[in-house]
């Protein structure tokens, strides 16, 4: 028996049916760990406390609805007693005194949280290239970037190691990695999680959420993640629906938005037929194709590069190695003391959005820049609305293409940013957003994007599930169809 | 975006840039700069800023302590501190 590449629910199956003992899965987990270190996918892993939890599950059954599922935890959720870096030098020896509530929902669940995932650094990066602690490679092939800043969490679902991760998604953070390593993974609506105990990058747009092998795990998991947290008071005080409810409904008559001024051109030609092909299976599956238009889409990615450097450089003022992390070594006064500590601590993509949110948000530049990106984010926020007053879901590819070679877009920052160019646009939006495998391209594999309504994740998880009842992409691993 | 616009904006953000690396950091940031800058372009004259995407009221709460005191916790995890204190280098002579 191996939990290798199983879900949630096949495992969830094995633990009922006595084939094999929460203990035998978390060791199996350590020793996946192990054998796939090449990876680099972890930064800190929790072994004893994790066996001595699945030993006391197997001592005292529990029927909770994810006992004994082992999960990776992205390092950007504070975990109480066990070090959380955020990919950083800055906090390479933070250990936190309290868990996420994120953290803690999943583990009152009955995950066991076996370690904390690699992440590019504060999640500013779309391929895992700037965390501290080394590149994350893809399973698919280890000069293959797996995407990010979820790359360690996306990495360790791909080859099997885990059924589940945590990641969170600021401009595309978890669609983006479950594009290029052929997983599934949702950002819920902005509000639906909590954020309390999640290192803050931009906090109008981050949003936590599930990575999984499918889109009925994904929603297992958004069912215990979810919840109305009165400390953190974007918490959306809403009716949390069981997602899994809702998954098998058929698809006929329900609305798929095409936007038909996504502009394709930079794409390949194999990338479109993977995307067409999708649409297509969605129309065997009952469902229409309507054309719908999002003019402002194409500025998504420039507002974005104003919003979140802005709301990055007031957060990260507060790692200025007084109150905990990593502080420089004999300054000679207060200000040396910051200036010395953050410039040894942060590394060049964080100083670089750093230094963008503090000129744009500086006397003379403010109106020129902040307010007017976030007047175009009003404008980008209406062309949904007015899309989903005709459709249930709008889909687009997740990425521009699959995982690309380590190092080949690290040098230029505007080519590595336009890797978003699709997921942006549901963080500035708040919308719910899922990225589900839907080909594969010389051996790596690419996702489709499924956008929905404001707290509509249950539509979006359906599209997913009766996608993934007539494919098999979601199937495909670096070892072969399993 | 030029040198002396990049020294001004370290120090805003309390960091300092090496010297070997500082033309590379004009040149990102010009570039960046200039991606932005397509925003100007687009005519928003009436348009309200969107801070938020919920732009809902936070809800009130009754004024009830929830949370434990960590103090002890959070001091023990701060580079340096004393019983009650963070420590920093003497500010006052």
């Amino acid at each position: 028996m191996t939990i290798k590449y199983k879900t949630i629910k096949e495992i969830k199956k094995m633990i009922s049916q006595k084939e094999i003992s929460n203990k035998e899965i978390v060791e199996e987990v350590y020793k996946l760990i192990d054998e796939n270190s090449d990876l680099n996918a972890f930064v800190t892993l929790n072994k004893d406390s994790s066996i001595k939890k699945a030993e006391d599950l197997d001592n005292n059954p529990s029927d909770s609805s994810l006992a004994g599922i082992p999960i990776a935890q992205k390092d950007l959720f504070c975990t109480k007693g066990i070090r959380t870096t955020c990919g950083s030098k800055i906090l390479d020896n933070f250990i936190p005194p309290y868990s996420a509530t994120v953290i803690e929902n999943l583990e009152n669940a009955g995950c066991i949280s076996v370690g904390k995932t690699n992440m590019d650094e504060f999640a500013m990066g779309s391929s895992n290239e700037t965390s501290f602690f080394g590149n994350v490679h893809n399973p698919w092939g280890e000069k293959l970037v797996p995407g990010g800043s979820s790359g360690g969490s996306a990495s360790a679902v791909a080859a099997g190691i885990v059924p589940a991760a945590s990641g969170t998604d600021t401009g595309g953070s978890i669609r983006q990695p479950a594009s290029l390593c052929g997983i599934t993974g949702i950002k819920p609506t902005y509000g639906r999680v909590s954020r309390w105990g999640m290192i803050a990058f931009a906090s109008s747009l981050d949003q936590a959420g599930p990575m999984a092998r499918t889109a009925e795990d994904c929603a297992l998991l958004l069912n215990e993640m979810c919840s109305h947290d009165i400390k953190d008071t974007t918490s959306l005080d809403e009716n949390i629906p069981n997602f899994e409810d809702s998954i098998n409904e058929p698809l006929k008559g329900k609305k798929v938005g095409v936007v038909k001024d996504l502009d394709l051109s930079s794409l390949d030609d194999d990338v479109i037929s993977v995307y067409e092909n999708s649409l297509q299976e969605f129309v065997s599956l009952g469902a229409e194709l309507v054309n719908i238009s999002l003019p402002n889409l194409s500025l998504s990615v420039p507002t974005y590069y104003v919003v979140a450097p802005a709301e990055c450089s007031s957060n990260l003022s507060r790692f200025d190695g007084v109150k905990f992390g990593r502080r420089s070594e004999n300054p000679k006064d207060l200000e040396e003391l910051y200036i010395q500590t953050r410039s040894e601590g942060f590394g060049d993509e964080v100083k670089r959005r750093i230094l963008i949110g503090s000129y744009v948000l500086s006397a003379g530049y403010y109106d020129a820049y902040y307010k007017k990106a976030q007047q175009v984010r009003r404008l980008i926020k209406k062309d949904f609305d007015e899309a989903f007053s005709d459709v249930d879901v709008i889909m687009t590819p997740t990425t521009r293409g699959p995982a690309f070679e380590i190092g080949s877009k690290v040098s230029d920052p505007i080519q590595m940013y336009l890797e978003d160019l699709f997921t942006i646009s549901a963080n500035l939006a708040g919308l719910p957003a899922m990225s589900l495998p839907n080909g594969n391209i010389d051996n790596r594999p690419i996702g489709l994007q499924i956008i929905g309504n404001f707290l509509d994740e249950s539509t979006i998880l359906n599209f997913g599930h009766m996608y993934q009842t007539k494919t098999n992409w979601h199937m495909f691993t670096p070892e072969g169809v399993k | 975006m030029d040198k002396k616009t990049v020294t001004t904006i370290s120090y805003l953000s309390r960091l300092k840039i090496d010297s070997e690396k500082e033309q590379k950091i004009v040149k990102d940031l010009d570039n960046i700069i200039k991606f932005v800058d397509q925003l100007n372009d687009v005519d928003t004259s009436s348009i309200e800023p969107l801070t938020n995407p919920l732009e809902k009221t936070a809800k009130t709460r009754k004024d009830e302590v929830t949370a434990k005191n960590l103090k002890k916790e959070l001091l023990e995890v701060a580079p340096s501190a004393n019983e009650d204190y963070f420590l920093v280098p003497r500010v006052v002579e």
